[in-house]
């Protein structure tokens, strides 16, 4: 073992030190950029009308958000960069301390640390950086579900006959839980269990969301059972279906979401704002820095809602040319995993960018109507500087796996 | 899992690649590309399928149109008195937003991007300051209000002021431009009216104010004001240019402008003298006969329709017309107010029963009980349809009954009025008589002459809010039970109809026959002065004969110089007219008790050639004890004794003020003013002859044959046909005299009485020297007062009968 471990540490060091993949690197960088001169276009008017300085004081300064979302862009670059020249295996190891410790902070957004923002507390400020904790938590969460199930090689697993006691009850029914893959699920339900609990308590029903879509493509990749995933679909489903029929809060939700202008002057407010930004783009827009909708119109302009802006600048085109770019790096990223040295490569892949595709795809539905109204950013465009950096730290961990593909062979 | 075989193992391992890279390349495909497909899908509907839609909704919020103030158009009277103008004031605009931001905190930051908090909050708590220590130490604003108002840093616009006045916005100019804080204190234009006679004519123009519809903008409440809204207002101007979010307009926005169209002036047939005449007028006789549910009044010119004034007391300031004007309602309301508080539901109450009285024009808009004024028009009727002639006789035993069995209705005078004329019974005001005209008639003519003389449609005039009449059904009138109603109708009882109504009908009977339509507007122009309507005379329809309304005005003039008008009389006119007093039918069938009654006079002059007609109606003089017959102060309640003076007085007062002048007969010895000239030096005969020759007789003090003074002096005007004192051998006297009392004198006696002590008597009122009921009602220089010789003191004589008018059933 220690022969092969020494040779192999050879080797991979060697591939630690490979070439990272030029095109997903551009396109995160291309959407960076994209990003940064949305926002800046996006967040000036507000920024300089200053109108409610008891929330957020800008001083009047139009470039106020930009210049922080810039500081922390180029940190995130930087950070990047260092985590994708880190060995991805070590990330094995590390994935249960990375879990364990986004547990503890979301427990300590609980405490007097946490801090608040919009009536919600998901926020903790630790020295001089704010963030939330549960950006971690769906990395953290990915981390170990890799690192857990590339370990796994059999689909169906192997005879069991020796492992359970089938004299009792409970190892007759052990070995057929077993049989079925359940047993194996444990300790990774265990995990989602706690993690959800844990973000549950911030009543984050979004970031609960993507926790569970981002671990979920991993199992899926991973080749657990169809069955598993038909069965969980089914209680999310019903769970769903009876929070938005038998409750009045999501009833009143949903309404709005159907039709806006039922209250155009309250909760429907922001999306009919939203989509009168998006539809009055029209095909070609309206041009670059010429929204009328962020002059104190649409609110979360520079955060939540900054795809609509977008849109009335850019038309059609601009939305469909800015969704390519988003599907181009999701499907560059995937290729990465599918050309990945290991299972663990794949693995970690798939869960970061299927945890970043459905991101994307649950802003762009939310801001268009196509999905009921949750806050979920848009990764590289929404203002927030440590959600950025995570972001392009996510970004560094495919870089890292990209380095230890194998060149081509010549030939 | 570390035990199954080499092979199996490899299988497996194999196996699981292979699900691997399929189910990762399901997911690829699915997140890469299927979750974008309905997001486009989406993004096409909004963007292609409904942009318009969309663009729509989006240039209404982004855009804002403010309007551009037309001038509104002026309101003038029919000589061009200014009654209502507009002119700019200003609001005064603080905006505690832009004064925050104004202080900039990149100025309070130190080498290293640190913000000093105290300089910076001292910096802030200064601007401030300057501007509330100004607006306090200039306006006298609350101090604490202020500072809170500086507080509400989320506010771009506090209006301070509403109706800022040319002359102080300039003071806000000044400091602001001193201090460099234009766009945080500064005033912006806006509009105010002003109605430079105050409560004068104040029902008819009516007021602006803000209600539902207008949002900002005031718009006519009443009155012309409200009629001619469209017309006065003028089409509002706009600039449609681009705004954002928090309603502020965008520095490089479009901008479009729609100008504005300046509203057109009003002319009017009120006259601003005669409708203040009217007022004062109806003032005075509440005041003087302590009359308890206000007064109303009217003045047309009979020929045209045209209304020369309308008025109805109480009124209010339109300037100001949410405060309560009248002093009796403010008293009353005081009153509430001690016992109950201002802020009881009980005040509430009775500050909106006070107002709603005091905006009520009750000329127009209430149906009353004309009574006896109603008469002339009932012998109208019949002598237009001839069932009664200039000689016919009526006889008055005191009562009459409608019809076997019913109840027997009363003259006011118990005795009878015995043998009368025509033209008796009318001065009479003889309810017997006009029974029996009326019952000549038949209940089919006298529905046809209502309706002839518009009784029973309203009158047509340009103001909004006329009363309703209310009449019997047509079926009960003319059935077998409608004996009654004709009886009473026949001196204007039991059926109501407005004051309006009922002027038209008047004018009608004496203008030959006319019913006009009445008119308020006579004429409109344009903002560039451009006559773009005139009010031609509109004649509804000819009621009764040339012949038939000759006759009714020489009666009616005898109803004045002999009858039951005669205290409307006034020295030198020929006045016509009748007296009314009339019960509240409606208020009596539901108490008994009540004894509210009208006081009414309906007259006009000159007499054979009206100019103009007024009535004038009291609404319940308070009698000195409960059924009693006369007022605290001893006059018999009655339109005779109450309205007929005012009213004569008010008639006097309007021809005088048309230039009409008066003609003396022979019984009326006081002639109209005459210069005194200048005998002083002259022979006494020389002198005595030019007096005459001027129209005054003399007396002379002392003895010689050279005047060596006179009283009055010469160029003092004195009435024609006064005697004036020449001094012979001596010196006129220098001292002043003390005016006398002339309480219970006549005329004669009281011009002896003033000359005696070489001082004139003008007399106004009843100037009848031939009859020994004709008193001393008032005077114009107080009893004791001290006045140089030669003065001239006003006397005031009415007639000391008791007129009834039989209303009482």
């Amino acid at each position: 073992m220690a022969r092969k471990a020494k040779r192999d540490l050879t080797i991979e060091q060697k591939l630690a030190r490979g070439p990272i993949d030029l095109p997903f690197l551009a396109l995160v960088m291309l959407l960076t950029g994209v990003g940064l001169i949305t926002l800046l276009s996006a967040s000036f008017p507000s920024a300089m009308y200053n109108l409610s300085p008891n929330v957020t004081d800008t001083g009047g300064d139009p470039l106020y958000y930009f210049i922080r979302q810039a500081r922390f862009a180029a940190l995130g670059v930087v950070a990047m960069f260092i985590i994708s020249r880190i060995d991805y295996q070590q990330f094995r190891w590390m994935s249960v301390f990375v879990l364990g410790a986004s547990i503890v902070l979301m427990l300590l957004v609980l405490t007097p640390l946490g801090r608040s923002g919009g009536g919600v507390t998901r926020w903790i400020k630790l020295g001089p950086i704010r963030f939330q904790p549960s950006e971690i938590a769906k990395v953290g969460i990915i981390l170990y579900f890799a690192a857990g199930l590339s370990k796994r090689n059999s689909q169906l697993g192997p005879p069991l006959e020796k492992k359970w006691n089938r004299r009792t009850l409970l190892g007759r029914t052990c070995e057929r839980l077993d049989r079925i893959g359940f047993l194996e699920l444990l300790p990774y339900g265990a995990a989602l269990v706690a993690v959800l609990g844990v973000i549950a308590l911030q009543k984050h029903m979004s970031a609960m969301v993507l926790v569970v879509m981002g671990a979920g493509a991993v199992l899926f990749a991973a080749g657990i059972r169809l069955g598993w995933f038909a069965a969980g679909g089914a209680l999310v489903g019903a769970a769903l279906w009876f929070i938005i029929t038998q409750t009045d809060y999501m009833k009143a939700r949903i309404d709005i979401w159907h039709d806006p202008s039922v209250d155009p002057l309250g909760n429907g407010y922001q999306p009919l704002q939203g989509r009168i930004a998006i539809g009055s783009g029209g095909l070609l827009g309206v041009g670059l820095g010429n929204s009328r909708q962020k002059y104190m119109f649409l609110p979360e302009e520079h955060n939540d809602y900054i795809f609509s802006i977008w849109c009335e600048e850019m038309g059609l085109v601009g939305a469909v040319v800015l969704m390519a770019l988003f599907a181009l790096l999701i499907i560059r990223g995937f290729w990465l995993a599918l050309h990945a040295r290991d299972r663990f490569g794949t693995l970690l892949i798939v869960g970061i960018m299927s945890l970043f595709a459905f991101q994307v795809f649950f802003n762009i539905g939310v801001v268009t109507g196509f999905l009921p109204p949750t806050g979920i950013s848009l990764p590289f465009f929404s203002y927030g500087g440590t959600a950025l950096m995570i972001t392009l730290g996510e970004m560094g961990i495919v870089l890292s796996v990209s380095r230890q593909i194998a060149a081509p062979k010549a030939e | 899992m570390q035990d199954p075989k080499r092979t199996s193992r490899s299988r497996d391992h194999g196996r699981s690649n292979r699900s691997l890279f399929r189910r990762t390349i399901a997911l690829m495909l699915a997140l890469g590309i299927g979750l974008f497909i309905p997001l486009v899908g989406q993004l096409y509907k909004l963007q292609i399928v409904e942009h318009a839609q969309w663009e729509e909704k989006a240039a209404i919020q982004q855009t804002k149109s403010i309007s551009v103030n037309a001038n509104r158009g002026a309101i003038y009277d029919r000589e061009g008195r200014t009654m209502a103008m507009s002119a700019t004031v200003y609001k005064l605009i603080l905006s505690p937003l832009d004064l925050y931001n104004s202080v900039e905190k990149e100025n309070y930051k130190d080498k290293e991007g640190k913000l000093d908090p105290d300089a910076y909050k001292q910096a802030l708590y200064d601007r401030r300051k300057l501007i509330v220590d100004w607006l306090v130490e200039t306006f006298d604003y609350d101090e604490d209000w202020l500072w809170k108002q500086m507080e509400k840093i989320d506010n771009g616009w506090i209006e301070l002021e509403t109706e800022m006045e040319e002359e102080d916005a300039e003071k806000v100019r000044t400091f602001t431009s001193k201090n460099r804080i234009t766009g945080l204190l500064y005033p912006t234009p806006s509009s105010k009216r002003y109605y430079p006679f105050s409560s004068v004519g104040s029902h008819v123009l009516g007021y602006l104010s803000q209600n539902e519809n207008s949002g900002d903008r005031k718009v006519g409440a009443q009155g012309i004001e409200a009629v001619y809204e469209d017309v006065l207002s003028g089409e509002l101007g706009r600039v449609v240019t681009s705004k954002n979010g928090a309603n502020m307009e965008m520095i490089s926005g479009y901008e479009m402008i729609f100008d504005a169209e300046d509203g057109c002036d009003v002319t009017l047939t009120l006259d601003e003298r005669i409708q203040a005449m009217l007022e004062q007028t109806l003032e005075e006789g509440i005041e003087t006969y302590d009359v308890q549910n206000g007064a109303f009044g009217l003045v047309i010119n009979p020929k045209t329709g045209a209304v020369l004034a309308m008025a109805s007391s109480p009124d209010f300031d339109p300037n100001n017309y949410s405060k309560i004007l009248n002093e009796d309602l403010q008293q009353d309301l005081a009153e509430v107010a001690a016992e109950k508080g201002e802020d009881s539901e009980e005040y509430g109450d009775a500050w909106k029963a006070a107002w709603d009285k005091q905006m009520r024009n009750r000329a127009l808009a209430d149906a009353y009980e004309p009574g006896s004024v109603f008469k002339p028009i009932t012998v109208a009727m019949a002598l237009e349809e001839g069932t009664v002639s200039m000689n016919d006789h009526f006889y008055c035993g005191g009562s009459m009954s409608a019809g076997p069995g019913l109840k027997p209705t009363h003259c006011h005078k118990k005795s009878g009025h015995l043998d009368q004329t025509l033209t008796q019974a009318v001065e009479n005001s003889c309810n017997v008589a006009l029974m029996k005209i009326g019952l000549g008639l038949g209940a089919d003519t006298m529905w046809k002459y209502f309706e002839d003389f518009g009784l029973f449609d309203s009158t047509g005039i340009d103001l909004a809010g006329e009363g309703t009449q209310q009449f019997w059904k047509e079926e009960t009138f003319k059935g077998p039970t409608g004996v009654q109603s004709i009886a009473s109708a026949s001196f204007g009882q039991t059926f109501a109809v407005t004051p309006l109504q009922m002027i038209m009908a008047f004018a009608s009977v004496i203008n030959g026959g006319h019913l006009l339509q009445p008119y308020v507007v006579q004429s409109i122009a344009d903002g560039d002065g451009n006559t773009v309507f005139y009010h031609e005379t509109t004649e509804v329809r000819q009621v009764i004969s040339e012949d038939t309304s000759d006759k009714v005005r020489g009666i009616l003039e005898s109803v004045v110089a002999n009858g039951s008008g005669h205290n409307a009389s006034q020295n030198g006119y020929r006045i016509g007219g009748k007296t009314g007093t009339s019960e509240n039918i409606a208020i009596k069938n539901i108490d008994p008790n009540n004894d509210d009654v009208m006081c009414s006079f309906m007259g006009f002059a000159p007499a054979d050639d009206p100019e103009l007609l007024a009535l004038v109606v009291y609404d319940t003089p308070k009698r000195s004890a409960p059924g009693s017959n006369v007022t605290a102060a001893g006059t018999y309640i009655s339109g005779g004794n109450i309205a007929a003076p005012m009213a004569g007085q008010l008639i006097a007062g309007i021809l005088d003020y048309m230039g009409i002048e008066r003609q003396y007969s022979d019984g009326e010895l006081a002639g109209p003013d005459t210069p005194m000239p200048k005998v002083t030096g002259q022979e006494l005969t020389v002198a005595k002859g030019n007096l005459q020759k001027a129209g005054f007789e003399c007396r002379t003090v002392g003895t010689g044959s050279i005047v060596q003074g006179q009283v009055p002096a010469a160029g003092a005007s004195i009435p024609g046909g006064s005697t004036v004192v020449l001094y012979l051998g001596e010196d006129a006297p220098t001292e002043q005299v003390a005016v006398p009392s002339l309480v219970g004198l006549t005329p004669t006696q009281t011009k002896n009485k003033l000359e005696e002590l070489g001082l004139f008597m003008r007399a106004t009122g009843v100037v009848d020297y031939n009859d020994p009921d004709v008193v001393w009602a008032s005077q114009s220089i107080d009893e004791g007062a001290m006045v140089a010789l030669g003065t001239v003191v006003e006397v005031r004589f009415v007639s000391s009968i008791n007129y009834g008018d039989d209303q009482r059933q």
